[in-house]
């Protein structure tokens, strides 16, 4: 009998919560994977959210890989899940990650050295990524595999990084054709649809442009609505201290800065 | 990968402090972007690098091979000769005891084997440097021993003549993607060398790159090439795990070495 076999539309239907579920799992902070850095984190109000997409767009060497490497390294060691960090300049440095591990608060340290750091170094997935085919290949590798894996917390990935995405963009967009430009949404859209979907935090770092007068965020105006949130870094010439400032936020108010720094290899 | 990170040989770029900013030397499996006004000795760099690769692996270096795609004219053959024989008697007076070795070790080292070391390519115009990069996947495939590619300088070319800025910036994008991408698989250091503008901002000149705006992201690492008075200087202002830090250095009659050594330097031309 036909109606027996079919499967109920409802039985397809996502899960719900309700409310104060909601409340109460923002409150424990669940809703976010911190950067582990201080400023960065009370200016995004705890963290890299789950679900949304967040960019972090600055000029050359103002700390945007760093940001990749602290969210990596912090959300490994914490046992939030797994991470993969997709790298477009080879700039993904394991002996950075040992560096940021060592610098973490003596309470999260549960566990000797180089058994922490060969834990962390496990679960971040590092892939080198080339060109726009190649992205989404590998994303569209990573749907799979967050679709069909039995889900056992630490191996799940929660992160996903791309450092930087627009190096990828930046070869086809910009001309007559408009190919390039409905690429690069494509891209957002599949983002968005793999953090909320997968619970995931997506970090995206942008580089700058020449604007009129002052630097801009590459890309341009319609990547700018992509993002959920949208912070710019720079670096004080110089130093290790950098100010963050946020462009686009779903709950905050924007133009708020913050001084966050890295410490020192 | 923290393991082959730090078993990756270095290129030594013949100064001690030049190579201690920059963790042990230049990184193969990286691009290194080196930018600095003309005169301070780009080239200077660029060659030493390609000598230096090519040091045996007995006396603490790559052994490999160089390519050094010329854009400007600037490679001095003489020049190269004399680095060569420069970095053949520093290898001497630090491995005394080789000499009594193998004998066919010893007959390597001759200029003419470092000169042969080197694939030239000479580039005249943005259209022959795409080319050249293109085709530089099938070299590599064919020559494996090459180690380390230097482009000088990089965005010159690209500054005259180009009039749709838009194309020169997915262009260069485009190209820097490809140079990332073989370093990677080749396992090679790839070298830019760019020129340094001056720039009017925020009320002071300041030094800037080349096309800087369009293309500054597209490196692993960069080191600025700058005058301190009559003093050659070096600054690290990127890398993925090294902090910011800068060390003067010298260009000798025998190639680059350290500030403050005997031989002869080449002075600061007004």
């Amino acid at each position: 009998d036909m109606n027996e076999e079919q499967p109920h539309v409802e039985d397809r239907c996502v899960p719900w919560s309700d409310g104060m579920q909601l409340l109460k799992d923002a409150a424990e902070g669940k809703h976010f994977l911190p950067t582990g850095l201080e400023g960065i984190d009370t200016l995004l109000g705890g963290g890299l959210r789950k679900g949304q997409l967040t960019e972090i767009t600055g000029q050359s060497s103002s700390g945007k890989t760093q940001v990749c490497l602290y969210s990596a390294a912090h959300v490994a060691a914490r046992h939030m899940g797994a991470v993969l960090y997709l790298d477009t300049s080879n700039s993904f440095s394991p002996s950075r990650i040992a560096h940021i591990l060592d610098e973490l608060p003596i309470s999260l340290i549960k566990e000797p050295k180089d058994m922490r750091l060969k834990r962390v170094m496990s679960s971040i997935i590092c892939e080198s990524v080339f060109d726009i085919f190649a992205l989404f290949e590998v994303l569209d590798r990573l749907e799979v595999s967050l679709n069909c894996k039995v889900t056992n917390g630490s191996n799940k990935i929660c992160l996903l990084i791309i450092d930087s995405v627009s190096s990828l963009l930046a070869p086809i967009i910009g001309g007559k054709n408009s190919q390039g430009r409905s690429m690069m949404i494509s891209v957002a859209m599949i983002l968005k649809k793999l953090a909320h979907k997968h619970n995931l935090s997506v970090l995206v770092t942008n580089h700058m442009v020449a604007g009129n007068g002052a630097p801009k965020p590459a890309l341009g105006e319609s990547w700018k609505a992509a993002p959920h949130i949208r912070l710019m870094i720079s670096r004080d010439r110089g130093s290790n201290i950098c100010t963050a400032t946020t462009l686009k936020h779903t709950l905050l108010a924007c133009g708020r800065h913050m001084k966050f720094q890295f410490l020192p290899s | 990968m923290l393991s082959e990170e730090q078993s990756q040989k270095h290129i030594t770029t013949g100064s001690g402090d030049l190579n201690g900013i920059l963790g042990g030397g230049i990184h193969c499996k990286e691009v290194t972007e080196i930018g600095g006004v003309p005169g301070i000795g780009k080239t200077q760099l660029g060659i030493q690098l390609a000598i230096n690769v090519q040091i045996p692996v007995d006396y603490g270096g790559l052994g490999g091979k160089a390519i050094y795609i010329d854009t400007e004219g600037s490679f001095m053959v003489e020049r190269v000769y004399q680095i060569a024989e420069g970095c053949i008697s520093d290898i001497m007076e630090y491995f005394p005891c080789h000499h009594d070795k193998s004998s066919s070790g010893q007959e390597n080292l001759q200029p003419e084997s470092f000169l042969a070391g080197i694939y030239y390519f000479r580039i005249c115009s943005y259209t022959e440097q795409i080319a050249v990069i293109n085709y530089l996947e099938k070299f590599l495939g064919e020559h494996k021993d090459v180690r380390i590619v230097i482009i000088d300088s990089v965005t010159f070319h690209f500054r005259q003549d180009f009039d749709d800025l838009a194309l020169r910036t997915r262009v260069l994008c485009g190209l820097s993607l490809k140079l990332m991408k073989l370093s990677k698989s080749y396992n090679l250091a790839v070298v830019l060398l760019n020129q340094v503008t001056t720039k009017f901002t925020e009320g002071s000149f300041q030094l800037t790159l080349a096309l800087g705006d369009s293309w500054s992201h597209s490196c692993t690492n960069r080191l600025i090439l700058y005058w301190k008075g009559n003093e050659r200087c070096a600054y690290l202002d990127k890398s993925p795990s090294l902090p910011v830090a800068s060390t003067p250095y010298a260009v000798t009659s025998k190639g680059v070495r350290d500030a403050g050594s005997s031989s002869c330097k080449r002075v600061r031309v007004m």
